[in-house]
C-alpha cells in the first residue's frame, strides 16, 4: 500500500531489469548445455570418480545458477540466502550422514 | 494500482523490520523446509540402492535416459518462462506476464505428461511396479512426490493466471465467480484432455495403427479437448478493468520461487537417480 | 496520499454488501462462530492452551494407569494389549498433545505482545494450525472410541511392529495420519512465527534486544521446520507399506528396518529440543523479573539455545547405539551428544547467574521456575550418561531413561510451562492465583514428582525394562515400583489441586492491575486483557528490557508515544485482519481426508469410487475449496479508531471503511 517513490532506486531497477531478459535467456541456454553435457559424460570412458565428480558439480552449478539468477537470491537481501542454505545445508548433511551411516558394514542386515 | 507501475522497489518492503516482503520470507523458509523433505526422499531412494536384492532389476535396463532428458530441458525452460513472468509483472506488464505464465503451464503439463508416459511404460513394458521390486517403491516415490509438487505448481500457476483476469472489488459478483469457475474448469480441462490425447496418439503410433483409427477412437476426447480451448480464449478475451498488477508481483514472485524450487529438485533427482544409475 | 487512501475506503464501504454474496465475512464478536472464525493470536493462543491442557490431562489419566498396573507385581489392572495401548497414548499425547500446543499456545499469546506486533505475520494461516492440530488430535484419539482401539505401536512407531503384519487394524492408520496433520499444523505455525519474529519488530526492536521466548520461539520455530519433514516422509513411507503394499520396511522384499529408526530419530531428537527450549525461554523470562536483574549473559543465552538447536540435528543416533552402526560412527555421535551438554549447561550457569546477588521475591511463577533449574539439571546429568556409548548399552530401553526423560520432560518442560502460566496469567485474564494455592500445588507437585521418578533411576540399573506390562516379585523392583506409584499418585493430586485453583482463579480470582509482577519486558506494558489490537501505538523500543527501560524513562516514553500515535492516525488507524472461516473449512477438508485414509475400510468391491477413495476425495477437495477461497477472499482488513486511551472503538461499522 504505502509504496513511496524512491525514484533513483526504481529508475536504477528499470535499468537492470531490461537486461535481466538478457540474463535469463543466457542462463537457461547455459543450463541446457550443461544438462547436455552431463548426458553425453556419462558415456565417456573416463574413471568412475571422475565422471562422478564432474556430475555432482555440474549439478551444483545448475542449482546455483537457478537458486541466484533465477530465484533472485543475487538482488535480495541476503537473509534470504541464509534462510535457505540453512535448510539446504542441514539437508545436505543428514543425507551424507544417513548415506554413510549405511555405508559401514557394521550396519548391515545379518545374511539370513 | 497499474497507476503505480515501476514505483514499487521489488527488493525492498519498507513496512517489514528486514525489508523482505513476509510472503517472500514464507516461501524461502517453506522452501527451507522442503529441502529437508526431499533430503529424507533422496536419502532414502539412495539408501535402499546402496543396498539392492540379489534379483533387483536394473535401473539401466528400464530408465530411458532420451526421455528423461527431453523433459529435464523441457522443466528447465518452464523455469526461463517463470522468471520472464515474473520480470514483466514487476514491470507492471500484465499481458506479458499471462503469456509467460500460460507457457510455463504448457511446459509444466509436458513434463507431466512425460512422466505419466514414463511410469505407464516402467509398469505396463517394463514390468516394475511401486510393490513388486524395492527399486519399484523408492523410484515411484520419490518421483510421484516430485511430479505431485510440479502438479500443484501447475494448479497454483492455473489458479494466478485466472485471478489475473479479476476485477476491481465492486464487481466481484457472483455472475464473476461462476465465469471464474468456469475459466480455472476449462484450463484444468483442457491440460488433462491435451494429455490424454497426446498419450493416445503416441500409443497409436507405436501400435502402428493408421492416424484415421486415432482420430475416429477419440473423436470425443479431442473435439472436448477444442471446446477447451476455445472457451479458453473466449474467457481471457479483455473484459473492463482488473485488479492485478504491479502490487501482486509478490505473488507471481512466491508462486516463482516454488517452481524454481521443484526445478532444482529435479536438478538433483537427474543426477542422483538417473544419471549416476549409467556409470 | 491520503485522499487516495479515502477514497478507496468510501469505495469500499458501498459495494460490501455485494462482496458478501460470495465471501462470507463472519463478524461474530461472542459464542461458537466467534472461535472458529477468529484470527486473533491472543485467543488462539488461548484454544491452543484449553486443547492442550485437556490432552494433558487425558494423558496423565493414561499415565495413572500405567503406575497402577505396576504398582505391584503382576498386576491386573491392565491386560498386556491395553498396556502397550497406553503407553503409546500416554507418551503421543503428552509429546504431541500436550506439551508442544501448550508451548505454542505461549508462542501465540505472548511473542507477538513481546516484539510489539499486532499480530502474526499471517493471521488466518495461525487458525488453520489451530484447526488442523485439533483435527490431529481427534485423529490420534479416535481409536478408542472405535472398535481397533487406540494406537499400540510405541511413540517411536518402530517398524516392524507397525507393518500391516503385526498391526492389521486401523489404529496404526490413525496415528500416521494423525500425526501427519499435526506435523502440517506444527510447520505451518513455525514458518508463520519464524516471519512473524524476523519482519513484525517494532521499531528499535533489534534481534539482540528480543527478549529471550521470542528468541527460543524463533529457534523453536526452526527446528519444527526442519525436523517434521523427517518424520512426514517417513510416516508417507509407512503409510504406502501399510495402504498400497510398497516395501519401504518390508524386510522380504529388501526393506530394513532400521530406516524407520533413522528417519524417525532425525526428526526425533531435534523434537526433544522442541520441546525443552520454549521452556528455557519461559525461564529465562520469569527468573530475572524475580530476581529484579537483568538476565545474566543475554547473548550466551542465545547462543546457547541456538548452538543446541543446531547441534540437535547431529545427535539423532544417540538413541540407536545398541543397533549396532559401527564404532566410527557410535563414537561420532557420543561425542556430538556430550558437546551438546555444553551449551546446556552454560544456560545453567546463566541461570544461576541471574539469581547471584538479585532481589529475589519467592512468587509461585519463580517457584516453579526454579524447580525447573534444579530438576532439568537432574535430568541433564543423566543425559550425559547416556552419551557415552557402553554406558548406555546397559541403560537402554530401562527405566533409567524413563526417569531420564520424565526428569528433563516433567521437571523440565512440564515444570516451565506451569510456571509459565501463573506468570501470564495476570497479563492473559487480569486475575492472579493465590500465592497460598499456586505455592501448595508447588510442592505437592514437586514431592510427587521426584518420589515418582527418582526410584526409577534405581530400577533401570537395576535392570527393569521399559515397556513390559508386568513383573515377577522375585526381582527386587517391587518397593521402588510401589513408591514410584505413590508418587505418582500424589503427583496426580498435585496437577488436581493446580487446575482447580487455575479455573477458579479464572472465575473469581483476585482481580489485579498492568504489571502486576513489576515485569521487564513489552507485553507487561499493556492493560489486561489485552485489547484485540494490542498496542494502540506500536511501541518504539530502546534497549533489552524494552518496558524496564520505559518504567525508567517515563516521560521521555510518553512523549515518543503521543507522537507516534498522531503519525499513525494519519496513516488511517489501526489496520486489524477480518475474520475467516475458510482456514476451518481447509482444516475441515484435511480432516475428512485423513478420516478416509485412516479410518475407513477399503471398499472389496472393485472400481475406482471406493468408500476410502470416495471419502478421501472430498476431503481433499473441501481443503482446497477453502484454501481457494482463503486465497481470493484477500487480506484486506478494517481500521479502528481509537478515541483516546482505554477507549477502544466499540462500534467498529463506524470506523470500518
Amino acid at each position: 500500500m504505502s509504496a513511496p517513490a524512491h525514484s533513483a532506486s526504481a529508475a536504477h531497477d528499470h535499468g537492470h531489469d531490461e537486461s535481466k531478459f538478457q540474463i535469463y535467456v543466457q542462463i537457461a541456454m547455459l543450463l541446457a548445455v550443461i544438462t547436455g553435457v552431463e548426458i553425453v559424460g556419462i558415456y565417456l570412458p573416463f574413471a568412475k570418480w571422475i565422471i562422478v565428480t564432474s556430475l555432482v558439480v555440474l549439478s551444483v552449478v545448475k542449482f546455483m545458477y537457478v537458486i541466484f539468477y533465477f530465484m533472485h537470491l543475487r538482488w535480495d537481501k541476503p537473509f534470504c540466502t541464509i534462510m535457505f542454505f540453512i535448510g539446504l545445508v542441514l539437508a545436505c548433511g543428514t543425507t551424507w550422514a544417513l548415506l554413510q551411516l549405511f555405508m559401514t558394514p557394521a550396519s548391515l542386515p545379518l545374511p539370513v | 494500482m497499474s497507476s503505480h507501475a515501476g514505483t514499487i522497489d521489488h527488493h525492498h518492503d519498507p513496512s517489514t523490520s528486514t525489508g523482505i516482503p513476509n510472503k517472500k520470507l514464507l516461501m524461502w523458509t517453506f522452501l527451507a523446509s522442503d529441502c529437508m523433505f526431499f533430503g529424507a526422499l533422496i536419502s532414502t531412494h539412495l539408501i535402499y540402492r546402496l543396498h539392492p536384492m540379489p534379483d533387483a532389476p536394473s535401473p539401466k535396463n528400464i530408465f530411458s535416459i532420451e526421455l528423461t532428458s527431453f523433459s529435464t530441458f523441457i522443466l528447465l525452460m518452464s523455469s526461463l518462462m517463470m522468471a520472464l513472468a515474473v520480470t514483466a509483472i514487476q514491470k507492471g506488464n500484465l499481458k506479458s506476464m499471462r503469456w509467460s505464465i500460460l507457457t510455463t503451464i504448457f511446459f509444466g503439463s509436458i513434463f507431466l505428461g512425460c512422466q505419466v508416459y514414463e511410469f505407464q511404460e516402467f509398469v505396463e513394458v517394463k514390468k516394475m511396479t511401486i510393490t513388486n521390486s524395492m527399486l519399484g517403491t523408492t523410484f515411484f516415490t520419490l518421483t510421484g512426490t516430485h511430479g505431485t509438487h510440479v502438479a500443484i505448481g501447475v494448479l497454483w500457476l492455473i489458479l494466478m493466471y485466472v485471478r489475473s483476469f479479476q476485477p476491481p472489488e465492486a464487481g466481484r459478483n457472483t455472475a464473476w465467480f461462476i465465469r471464474h469457475a468456469v475459466h480455472i474448469a476449462v484450463i484444468i480441462g483442457a491440460i488433462l484432455l491435451a494429455i490424454f490425447s497426446t498419450l493416445a496418439l503416441v500409443h497409436t503410433l507405436h501400435s502402428g495403427e493408421s492416424l484415421g483409427a486415432f482420430f475416429g477412437g477419440h473423436f470425443a476426447m479431442l473435439a472436448g479437448l477444442l471446446a477447451c480451448i476455445a472457451a479458453g480464449i473466449f474467457l481471457a478475451r479483455p473484459n473492463g478493468p482488473v485488479n492485478f498488477g504491479e502490487a501482486n508481483a509478490i505473488d507471481v514472485e512466491s508462486m516463482g520461487l516454488y517452481w524454481h524450487f521443484v526445478d532444482i529438485v529435479w536438478i538433483v533427482i537427474f543426477t542422483a537417480v538417473y544419471l549416476l544409475e549409467y556409470l | 496520499m491520503e485522499a487516495i487512501l479515502k477514497t478507496d475506503l468510501h469505495a469500499k464501504d458501498v459495494h460490501a454488501p455485494v462482496k458478501s454474496a460470495i465471501f462470507w465475512r463472519p463478524t461474530a464478536q461472542t459464542g461458537l462462530i466467534s472461535w472458529l472464525t477468529t484470527v486473533d493470536h491472543k485467543k488462539i493462543g488461548f484454544l491452543y492452551g484449553v486443547f492442550a491442557l485437556f490432552f494433558f490431562l487425558v494423558g496423565g489419566f493414561e499415565a495413572l494407569l500405567i503406575r497402577l498396573q505396576l504398582m505391584y507385581p503382576n498386576g491386573t489392572v491392565l491386560t498386556a494389549q491395553q498396556y502397550n495401548t497406553m503407553f503409546t497414548m500416554h507418551g503421543t499425547t503428552m509429546i504431541f498433545l500436550a506439551i508442544m500446543p501448550l508451548s505454542a499456545a505461549f508462542f501465540n499469546f505472548i511473542m507477538p505482545l513481546q516484539i510489539g506486533a499486532r499480530d502474526v505475520a499471517f493471521p488466518r494461516l495461525n487458525a488453520f494450525s489451530l484447526w488442523t492440530f485439533v483435527a490431529g488430535a481427534i485423529i490420534i484419539n479416535l481409536g478408542w472410541f472405535m472398535h481397533d482401539g487406540a494406537p499400540d505401536g510405541g511413540w517411536v512407531g518402530y517398524s516392524p511392529l507397525t507393518s500391516k503384519t503385526y498391526a492389521p487394524d486401523h489404529s496404526i492408520d490413525m496415528w500416521v495420519m494423525g500425526l501427519q496433520l499435526l506435523g502440517v499444523a506444527s510447520i505451518a505455525a513455525s514458518l508463520n512465527f519464524i516471519v512473524t519474529i524476523v519482519n513484525l519488530r517494532a521499531p528499535g526492536m533489534t534481534m539482540m534486544r528480543l527478549p529471550v521466548f521470542t528468541w527460543m520461539t524463533l529457534i523453536t520455530a526452526f527446528l519444527i521446520v526442519l525436523s517434521f519433514p523427517f518424520i512426514t516422509i517417513a510416516l508417507v513411507e509407512l503409510m504406502m507399506d501399510r495402504l498400497f503394499g510398497t516395501n519401504f520396511f518390508e524386510v522380504s522384499n529388501g526393506g530394513m528396518p532400521i530406516l524407520w529408526q533413522h528417519l524417525f530419530w532425525v526428526f526425533g531428537h531435534p523434537e526433544v529440543y522442541i520441546l525443552i527450549l520454549p521452556a528455557m525461554g519461559i525461564v529465562s523470562e520469569i527468573l530475572p523479573t524475580f530476581s529484579r536483574k537483568p538476565l545474566f549473559g543475554y547473548p550466551i543465552v542465545v547462543f546457547s539455545g541456538a548452538s543446541i538447536g543446531f547441534l540437535g540435528f547431529s545427535v539423532w543416533s544417540h538413541h540407536m547405539f545398541t543397533t549396532g552402526m559401527g564404532t566410527m560412527a557410535t563414537a561420532a555421535f557420543s561425542l556430538a551428544t556430550m558437546a551438546i551438554a555444553v551449551p546446556t549447561g552454560v544456560k545453567i550457569f546463566n541461570w544461576i547467574g541471574t539469581l547471584w546477588g538479585g532481589h529475589i521475591s519467592m512468587r509461585t511463577p519463580m517457584m516453579f521456575a526454579m524447580g525447573f533449574v534444579w530438576m532439568f539439571m537432574i535430568g541433564g546429568f543423566s543425559g550425559v550418561m547416556h552419551s557415552a556409548a557402553p554406558a548406555d548399552a546397559q541403560q537402554q530401553d530401562s527405566y533409567f531413561v524413563i526417569a531420564h526423560f520424565h526428569y528433563v520432560l516433567i521437571g523440565g518442560s512440564l515444570f516451565a510451562l506451569l510456571a509459565g502460566i501463573h506468570y501470564w496469567f495476570p497479563l492473559m485474564f487480569g486475575r492472579k492465583v493465590s500465592e497460598f494455592w499456586g505455592k501448595l500445588s508447588f510442592w505437592v507437585i514437586f514431592a510427587g514428582f521426584n518420589i515418582t521418578f527418582f526410584p526409577m533411576h534405581f530400577l533401570g540399573l537395576n535392570g527393569m525394562p521399559r515397556r513390559n506390562f508386568t513383573y515377577e516379585s522375585n526381582l527386587g523392583w517391587n518397593s521402588a515400583n510401589f513408591i514410584a506409584t505413590i508418587g505418582a499418585l500424589i503427583l496426580g493430586v498435585g496437577i488436581v489441586i493446580y487446575f482447580a485453583v487455575m479455573v477458579y482463579t479464572f472465575l473469581k480470582g483476585e482481580k489485579v492491575g498492568k504489571d502486576v509482577w513489576d515485569a521487564r519486558t513489552l507485553e507487561w506494558s499493556l492493560p489486561n486483557p489485552p485489547p484485540e489490537y494490542n498496542y494502540r501505538v506500536i511501541p518504539t523500543v530502546h534497549a533489552r528490557d524494552a518496558y524496564w527501560y520505559n518504567k525508567q524513562h517515563k516521560a521521555e516514553i510518553a512523549r515518543e508515544e503521543a507522537e507516534n500515535a498522531k503519525a499513525e492516525a494519519a496513516h488511517g488507524g489501526i489496520h486489524m485482519p477480518h475474520q475467516s472461516i475458510y482456514p476451518f473449512v481447509a482444516s475441515l477438508g484435511l480432516f475428512i481426508a485423513a478420516i478416509g485414509i485412516a479410518v475407513v475400510d477399503h471398499d472389496p468391491s472393485p472400481g475406482f469410487w471406493g468408500k476410502k477413495i470416495g471419502l478421501s476425495m472430498i476431503g481433499g477437495v473441501v481443503m482446497l475449496a477453502g484454501i481457494y477461497f482463503w486465497a481470493l477472499e484477500g487480506n484486506e482488513g478494517y481500521h479502528l479508531h481509537l478515541e483516546d486511551e482505554g477507549h477502544a472503538a466499540t462500534d467498529k461499522n463506524a470506523a470500518k471503511h
